[in-house]
C-alpha cells in the first residue's frame, strides 16, 4: 500500500475532469497534484483538424485490421509529450532473429566451401545453433511477449520525478452470427517516484469495441474516433488512484 | 500498384522494416538449415537428388525425386542403387552396383571386425544401359566408397520436374524468389 500524503487524500475526492463530449481541452483547476493528470487528458484528446495520411485496409481480414489499430495506438501514444515506446520486445526479437540467420548463413557457406566429411563438426555445431536460437525465440514471443503491442515510458517533474510506465496488449475477438470482429484492449498502468521505489498509482483497464465503429466499408480507418476511444482508455487508467 | 503498401512501409519506420526483412530472410536459412541438418543425419552431402537421364529405367524415370543414406556402417552390396559422383565432373550419377571387391586390410594376420574398415571397389551399371559404367569412371577402374554420394532408399516420382523446371529456366527461380520476397515483406503475422 502506496503511503496517502494528505495531498492525495485531498485530490482523491475531486472529479477528475475529462475531455469535453466535442473534443475540446478540459477546464484547468487550481494547480495542485491533480495538474499532471489534467495536462494528460487535455494531451489524450485528439487535435483536431490535422491532415493526416489516410489509412486503408482490406477490411475483410481481422488481421489487417488488428495491425492497423495497433499502428495507429502507436502512433497516438507516441507522441512527445505523451508516451516514449520502449523497444526491447522487437529488439530482442530482432536480435534473436538476425543472429540465427547470420548463423544459418555462415554455416552453409562453410559447408559449400570445405568438403562434406571435413565440414561435419562445424555444420552439426551451426544447425544446432540454430535451433537452440529458435527455440528461444519462439518461447520469447510467446511466453514473454505475448500479446503485448505497446510497452510506454513517461517521465513529468512535479516536485519529483515521476515515472509512469504503461503496457497495452490487443486482441482480435472473433466474430459470431450476431456480433461482428472486435478489437479488445488491456492496459496495464504503474506511476511510481523516486526511480521506481514508491508506488503512486497503478491501474487496470479493458475495453473492447467491434471494428465497426472504426473502418467505414472502403476500409478506411477514422483515426480521429480510433484515438478519441484510446484516449478516454487511457486517460481513465491514469487517472487511478494508488491502490 | 503497391502504393498503400509502400506508404505504410515509410509510416511504421526502420524497426519494422527490418522485421520484415528478417520475416523473408528467415524462411530461406530455415530452409537452408533443414537441408544440411538433412544432411547431417542421413551422413551424405545431398540427401535429395533429382534423376536427369532415363539410364535407370524402368525404375526411375527422368524428374523422380531420390532420397539418400549414405551407411557408415554397412558395406554396399550387388543390387544396390548408388549415386556417385566421379571428381572432374559435376553431375553426380545413379547406377546400379554390379560387382563389389572387398579388401580387408591384412594387420598383422588379423581382419578388423568393422566392415566399415575393409575398402570396398564398388562397379556399377545403369539398368537401362547396354555396358557398364568404365567409360563413365573418367580413367578409373573402380569406384571406391569416397565417390560415393549414397545408397537410394526411398524415391518420388514426378516432383523432381520443379528443380529440372528451375534449372533449365533460370528466370523461374528468380521469379519465384522474387515473389516469395514481395510477399514476405508486405505481410504481417
Amino acid at each position: 500500500m502506496a503511503p496517502r500524503t494528505r495531498k492525495a487524500a485531498a485530490s482523491s475526492s475531486q472529479d477528475y475532469p475529462h475531455p469535453q463530449s466535442d473534443g475540446s481541452p478540459p477546464e484547468v483547476p487550481p494547480k495542485d497534484q491533480t495538474s499532471a493528470v489534467v495536462d494528460v487528458d487535455a494531451l489524450l484528446a485528439p487535435v483536431p483538424g490535422e491532415e493526416r495520411e489516410e489509412v486503408k485496409v482490406n477490411n475483410a481480414s481481422v488481421t489487417d485490421m488488428k495491425h492497423a489499430c495497433d499502428d495507429a495506438l502507436k502512433r497516438f501514444l507516441s507522441r512527445p509529450d505523451l508516451f516514449k515506446q520502449i523497444h526491447t520486445h522487437t529488439d530482442v526479437r530482432l536480435a534473436l532473429g538476425w543472429l540465427s540467420v547470420l548463423i544459418a548463413g555462415a554455416t552453409g557457406l562453410y559447408g559449400w566451401k570445405v568438403p562434406f566429411e571435413q565440414s561435419k563438426p562445424a555444420v552439426w555445431a551451426g544447425v544446432i545453433a540454430y535451433v537452440v536460437l529458435t527455440i528461444a525465440q519462439t518461447l520469447y514471443s510467446y511466453f514473454i511477449e505475448g500479446d503485448i503491442v505497446f510497452v510506454g515510458k513517461r517521465k513529468t517533474f512535479d516536485k519529483r520525478i515521476v515515472t509512469e510506465r504503461i503496457t497495452i496488449t490487443s486482441r482480435p475477438t472473433p466474430s459470431t452470427p450476431q456480433t461482428p470482429p472486435g478489437y479488445a484492449l488491456a492496459l496495464t498502468y504503474v506511476r511510481s517516484a523516486a526511480g521506481g521505489k514508491t508506488l503512486l498509482g497503478k491501474g487496470r483497464a479493458q475495453e473492447e469495441r467491434p471494428f465497426t465503429a472504426f473502418f467505414d466499408e472502403r476500409g478506411v480507418l477514422d483515426q480521429d474516433a480510433f484515438e478519441r476511444w484510446v484516449g478516454d482508455v487511457v486517460g481513465r487508467v491514469m487517472d487511478g488512484k494508488a491502490q | 500498384m503497391f502504393a498503400d503498401e509502400l506508404k505504410t512501409l515509410r509510416r511504421l519506420g526502420v524497426r519494422h522494416v527490418l522485421l520484415q526483412v528478417l520475416n523473408f530472410v528467415s524462411v530461406l536459412a530455415s530452409g537452408l538449415m533443414i537441408w544440411k541438418g538433412l544432411g547431417l543425419v542421413t551422413n551424405t552431402e545431398s540427401p535429395i537428388v533429382v534423376v536427369l537421364s532415363g539410364s535407370m529405367e524402368p525404375a526411375f524415370y527422368r524428374g523422380d525425386l531420390l532420397f539418400l543414406t549414405n551407411p557408415t556402417d554397412a558395406r554396399y552390396q550387388t543390387g544396390d542403387i548408388t549415386v556417385y559422383k566421379i571428381p572432374g565432373a559435376d553431375i553426380p550419377i545413379v547406377h546400379r552396383v554390379l560387382e563389389t571387391h572387398d579388401f580387408p586390410p591384412n594387420n598383422k594376420g588379423a581382419v578388423a571386425a568393422s566392415p566399415l574398415v575393409q575398402k570396398q571397389y564398388l562397379l556399377t551399371k545403369g539398368d537401362n544401359n547396354a555396358i557398364d559404367d568404365i567409360e563413365l569412371y573418367q580413367g578409373l577402374e573402380w569406384l571406391e566408397r569416397k565417390h560415393i554420394v549414397g545408397k537410394v532408399r526411398g524415391f518420388l516420382p514426378y516432383v523432381g520436374y520443379v528443380t529440372i523446371a528451375m534449372n533449365d529456366f533460370p528466370q523461374l527461380k528468380y521469379a519465384l524468389l522474387g515473389g516469395l520476397g514481395l510477399l514476405a515483406l508486405i505481410q504481417r503475422e
